[in-house]
């Protein structure tokens, strides 16, 4: 049966269709280091948006095992920061409005949850899914390195990022994703709830009337409704007391729908795992990337 | 994971400028002498029962128009304590409303650069680190000090705030902007600095190739013969130079596995302080994530703040 967030997902690809990526590369001689290069990458997004995305390529010759970092919900993405990065073409997108792709629409923190959101075509989050695809159909034609295996990976929205992409491309061969953000589920709507899902209650308090579009728009973005469809291991990691990202019950609910989900729970809130789950993450990481 | 006998081991080469205190001093003379011109505008989206919350504008240095968010404590008239909380290096300041219920105000400040107050200085990030590193009159962070002194200008300003009660927290960037506010602003009572950045900078950009200190190693390989400049205009914004100057108690939050702010050079400017002072170490944490920070900073300020017993 076709649902609604299966409409949504074709008609994504099919914005998607309607403009070629156009993916150059810059090398930026002022960040690229003695062990890898880093390149300013820009290619086109739905819409024509032009988006722009941080590239590192380890020295020597590929093909070589590939990260995509996704975004997560803040104004800037890092400049490229894995201890991989030596060994593993490393790739950090933007969305649209975030530093570096906010030539046509800046984002606000708080405010882009809702920016649009009484409207399907309008909600910008919507398009930042969208993105994220185009994302990773960039890295796959850029001409700089060639690309072996390949994991997506991301924390909060970049975590959500990250569940959708695998879910659409059957390239990736690992996830990990850190409190994954649980826009679109019913629990993002909760009363007291922390930032940044807090500003849809935020929203709602202000335009009480608009609480069945809300639900309508951004019902689509749920990770649960895409987690079925993912073929590659996942690692989750989420953290008790978070009430801004994940909750916990969303959180175990969304395990529960993956095929292949190691799920780590930690004592922590929104930064999950911390520390003592970036070290799990990173030998996993290395061990399904092939790099020992 | 770096031990505590790494820390006491650690010793910085950073030394104090002989003109410190005048360039601060210098500084400071020419934020007095422009009008702070606050205007204040209620934010009923971000507002709700507990907590009244504005966006705040005011002058700083260069008649830079610098915004804030400030959340006013919805029951009571006050005057009110208040927590100026400063914002970490890429992230955007939060809206604070967690004070509201226990009757403080808070005010977030998006310093220069941040995109509330990008409008007329915007190097970007990665970017600003390395802005107008060509002296110290041009160095971004002169501005950016000056948004948070003027913070705490701000706050002073204000009827419904209790003046003799101001303190001061922030992570990372925060971190290092608490520790330099409280010792150019000494109405400043308390404060509270976690993973603190901006610190024994000639060391951090040495000890990892992580950003953003990586930004400083960047650009001393792209212009070599600029290093030792960089490196002394570096010596009037760093932290550690500024602790000693400090006179109110102040905590230091340090993760023993922070891989973005080595954790010897934040406790290099632990050791730097010379007033009531507190450490709290988080092994097996890293950069901003010990899960028991939050609760215990929340707690150690409520106590500084009169709200509960004093935690020492």
């Amino acid at each position: 049966m076709t649902t609604a967030a299966d409409r949504f997902w074709r008609r994504t690809e099919a914005l998607l269709a309607e403009f070629p990526a156009d993916v150059r590369l810059h090398r930026d001689d002022f960040y690229s280091q003695p062990d890898w290069d880093v390149y300013q990458m820009r290619y086109t997004s739905a819409d024509g948006f032009r988006l722009f995305a941080w590239l590192s390529v380890p020295h020597g010759d590929g093909p070589f095992p590939a990260v995509i970092r996704m975004p997560d919900y803040a104004s800037v993405h890092d400049i490229i920061y894995t201890p991989l990065r030596e060994r593993a073409v490393v790739m950090n997108p933007t969305f649209r409005g975030q530093r570096w792709s906010d030539q046509v629409f800046q984002a606000a923190f708080p405010g882009l949850l809702t920016e649009g959101i009484a409207g399907a075509d309008s909600y910008v989050m919507r398009r930042v899914f969208a993105d994220a695809l185009r994302g990773f159909d960039a890295i796959l034609q850029q001409d700089q390195a060639q690309i072996g295996k390949l994991a997506v990976i991301g924390a909060g929205l970049g975590g959500s990022l990250a569940l959708a992409v695998a879910s659409r491309r059957d390239a990736v061969i690992a996830v990990a994703a850190n409190t994954p953000m649980a826009l679109g589920n019913p629990a993002s709507l909760a009363p007291g709830l922390a930032y940044p899902l807090a500003e849809l209650d935020d929203y709602l308090r202000l335009y009480p009337d608009r609480r069945e579009a809300v639900k309508r728009n951004t019902a689509d973005l749920d990770p649960l409704k895409t987690a079925g469809k993912i073929t590659a291991p996942v690692l989750l990691s989420v953290g008790i007391n978070d009430i801004g990202l994940c909750p916990l019950a969303f959180g175990e609910k969304l395990a529960a729908k993956i095929p292949d989900c190691d799920l780590r729970v930690y004592h922590g809130a929104s930064e999950g795992g911390g520390h003592e789950h970036a070290q799990i993450q990173l030998s996993w990481l290395s061990d399904k990337l092939g790099l020992g | 994971m770096a031990t505590e006998q790494d820390l006491q081991d650690f010793s910085t080469q950073v030394t104090c400028p002989d003109d410190f205190d005048d360039f601060w001093t210098g500084t400071l003379e020419m934020l007095s002498a422009i009008s702070l011109k606050p205007v204040i505008t209620a934010e009923p989206l971000r507002s709700n029962d507990d907590v009244h919350v504005f966006n705040v504008t005011y002058l700083s240095l260069g008649g830079l128009e610098i915004s804030a968010w400030y959340s006013l404590p919805a029951q009571g008239d006050g005057p009110f304590p208040a927590v100026i909380n400063f914002p970490g290096y890429k992230s955007e300041p939060p809206v604070r409303r967690d004070w509201g219920k226990s009757g403080v105000a808070v005010l977030s400040v998006a310093v220069r650069g941040k995109l509330k107050s990008s409008a007329e200085f915007n190097p970007g990030y990665p970017g600003l680190l390395t802005a107008g590193l060509e002296s110290k009159e041009t160095y971004a962070y002169r501005g950016v000090i000056a948004d948070c002194v003027r913070g705490v200008d701000f706050l002073r300003s204000r009827p419904e705030i209790d003046p003799e009660r101001i303190y001061a927290c922030g992570s990372s960037q925060g971190g290092g902007l608490t520790l330099i506010t409280s010792a150019l602003r000494p109405e400043i009572k308390a404060g509270v600095a976690g993973y603190p950045f901006l610190c024994c900078y000639p060391e951090a950009m040495a000890m990892f190739q992580s950003y953003p200190y990586d930004e400083l190693a960047c650009y001393a390989r792209a212009y070599p013969d600029q290093e030792e400049r960089m490196l002394d205009t570096l010596r009037y914004f760093d932290a550690v130079n500024f602790a000693p100057r400090i006179k109110c108690p102040m905590v230091v939050g340090i993760a023993l596995d922070d891989e973005v702010c080595p954790p010897e050079t934040s406790y290099a400017a632990y050791q730097a302080l010379t007033g009531h002072k507190e450490l709290w170490l988080f092994p097996n944490s890293g950069h901003g994530n010990a899960h028991d920070y939050p609760g215990q900073e929340r707690a150690w300020l409520e106590g500084q703040i009169g709200l509960t017993a004093v935690v020492s």
